[in-house]
């Protein structure tokens, strides 16, 4: 059995009277991709925003790598071992391709505050950018501006930007959200090259993609989880075809 | 000895990438040359004013064009600097390193101050909470009678030891002295690693906490920076004008210098110094010309700026320096097409 890499225990969570997750439970281990899916408002976000460390729960812990992180911020999160992809990408847009992997590479390192020497000349940084660059295959777009980029390069960078610092736990929401069939595919399959490598969480409303790349799912419902299990169980489970499948067919 | 020569090979690649902003410089230094030989002594005057003013729009710069946070307080900062030289001449310190030292401490700790709590907030807030810290340090030295109130003090030229400011052209050279170091200390800083990853929390801030960075920690220390360099030109300000007064940190001043980085081009190197020349060159013409035109309107020379700054703006995308730089690519283009 793989170790569990992030581990949520009794996650609560309201705005005003809106419960947006209830006393919610959920463990990811390492090197498996686990979905997270529901229909719209099902509080996906939200709970992606808490484990993140934008939000904080009311009650309950999270823990990352059997440490609770429950406190701290997001920089102190990220550094935790935590990888994120937005839900509209969200990239350095005034720099080029290879600036943007430059500065994901200073700040893995850590050595941010340097006065004197530039960074983009410098020839550590700028092969460990590239490095971060090939693992999406955006190596041939290294000198073009992020602005010239299309939705799915850009996204495709947003990834590369996330698997920087090698995190333990990457979370991806909606990583496939307005690509092309194309851009899609190639998406999903350097989703599915990850897996063994570290635990992934992953908010898709693309079924197919879902059911093609999850190891497990679990469907939330208002703030619930009502089913969580291999893409097969979720197939056949009354309770999700009632609430969530079903609307669709 | 081998990091000496990687900085001056650094330096040069940086001139090189800076061709404007090392030109105006070079130009200031060779200034005094032309007004000897033109007979035009006061413009040495207007060039220091100039270079004073340049200095610390290039500082208020390093937070508003590279660092996107909009303080409008800064003239705060060139009124301390420039009230820390007038307030050890009162108690007898007369050495000007030591109130350049001065000057340095006070406007650092109180950059420290202000940042650490100002930039909790953003937007307009922030840029309230400049103003309003700006206001209190205006009203507290409008309240200080013992340095002269409202009145202001007048100041000795500060003594630099072996330089005597009192000779011809001494203070010109130790004015540009310090701007020369400031933009090359500027020029090494936005190409750092710190300065790489400011620019960056301006483009996109959550995509640098997703990074792991604190974007609060490179903030409050590039406000610090800004803040002692606006504190470096007005210690060397209080020696120009020999006289301090409340009036250097009016909330008009701190205005003036975000004009003069808007009319130069915001976070580029040279626009500060660039939006300084025009922006005081305009402030000696136009009341000539509005004068010869309307007498009586010679002092609303503003009239006329205002809608030219915004010819600037909306034209110019970057301010002059934004022009400048356009200009300079289609002369290339043209070069590389007739050869």
């Amino acid at each position: 059995m793989a170790p569990t890499v992030l581990e949520l225990c009794g996650i609560h969570k309201s705005f005003g009277a809106l419960i947006a997750t209830q006393d919610l439970s959920l463990k990811v281990s390492h090197g498996e991709i686990h979905a997270l899916i529901g229909p719209n408002g099902a509080g996906k976000t939200t709970l992606i925003q808490q484990i993140y460390g934008a939000l904080k729960p009311d009650s309950g812990q999270v823990l990352l790598n059997g440490k609770d992180v429950t406190g701290l911020s997001v920089p102190a999160r990220v550094k935790a071992g935590i990888g994120r992809s937005f839900q509209i990408s969200n990239v350095l847009m005034d720099f080029t391709v290879l600036e943007n992997s430059i500065i994901a590479e200073q700040a893995r390192l850590g050595q941010c505050f340097q006065f004197l020497r530039p960074a983009f000349s410098d020839k550590r940084l700028c092969n460990g950018g590239e490095a971060i660059l090939d693992r999406v295959g955006l190596l041939d777009r290294a000198n073009q501006p992020v602005r010239n980029l299309a939705h799915g390069e850009r996204r495709m960078l947003e990834l590369a930007l996330a698997l920087a610092a090698s995190p333990s736990l990457l979370l991806l929401d909606e990583p496939l959200a307005g690509a092309g069939p194309d851009e899609s595919q190639h998406m999903t399959a350097i989703i599915d090259a990850l897996r063994g490598k570290v635990a992934i969480l992953l908010i898709e409303h693309d079924m197919d993609a879902v059911f093609r790349l999850a190891d497990r799912i679990t469907v939330m419902v208002e703030g619930r989880i009502i089913a969580t299990g291999t893409p097969k169980e979720i197939s056949s489970n009354k309770e999700v075809k009632a609430a969530y499948l079903g609307d669709e067919n | 000895m081998a990091g000496f020569i990687t900085f001056l090979f650094l330096a040069r690649t940086g001139i090189r990438e800076n061709k404007v902003l090392w030109l105006l410089i070079a130009a200031f230094a060779l200034f005094p040359i032309f007004t000897h030989f033109a007979n035009l002594p006061f413009w040495n005057d207007v060039a220091m004013r100039i270079m004073l003013l340049g200095i610390a729009a290039m500082g208020l710069n390093l937070v508003l064009g590279y660092g996107g946070m909009v303080s409008f307080g800064h003239a705060a900062f060139v009124g301390i600097g420039a009230y820390c030289v007038g307030i050890s001449q009162f108690y007898g310190l007369t050495n000007g390193w030591l109130h350049i030292l001065f000057s340095l401490g006070v406007c650092g700790s109180l950059g420290l101050m202000i940042g650490y709590l100002a930039l909790r907030t953003s937007g307009i807030y922030f840029i309230m909470i400049t103003l309003a810290f700006a206001q209190m340090l205006f009203f507290f030295f409008v309240s200080l009678e013992q340095f002269g109130g409202d009145d202001g003090m007048s100041i000795d030229r500060a003594e630099f030891a072996v330089i005597d400011l009192y000779e011809p052209l001494r203070l010109y050279f130790l004015i540009w002295a310090a701007l020369a170091f400031i933009s090359l200390g500027l020029m090494f800083i936005i190409r750092s690693r710190f300065g790489v990853t400011l620019r960056a929390i301006k483009s996109n801030e959550s995509r640098i906490e997703a990074m792991g960075l604190e974007p609060l920690n490179f903030k409050i220390i590039s406000y610090v920076i800004s803040a002692v360099i606006c504190g470096i030109s007005g210690a060397l300000f209080a020696s120009w004008q020999e006289y301090v007064s409340p009036d250097i940190m009016h909330w008009t001043r701190s205005g003036e210098l975000m004009i003069i980085i808007i009319l130069g081009g915001l976070g580029t190197l040279a626009g500060p110094l660039l939006g300084a020349i025009v922006f005081l060159l305009l402030e000696e013409f136009l009341p000539l010309m509005l004068g010869e035109i309307a007498p009586t309107y010679a002092e609303n020379w503003m009239i006329l700026f205002g809608p030219l700054l915004i010819m600037v703006v909306l034209f110019g995308r970057g301010g002059l320096m934004g022009l400048t730089t356009q200009y300079l690519a289609r002369e290339k283009s043209h070069k590389t097409e007739e050869g």
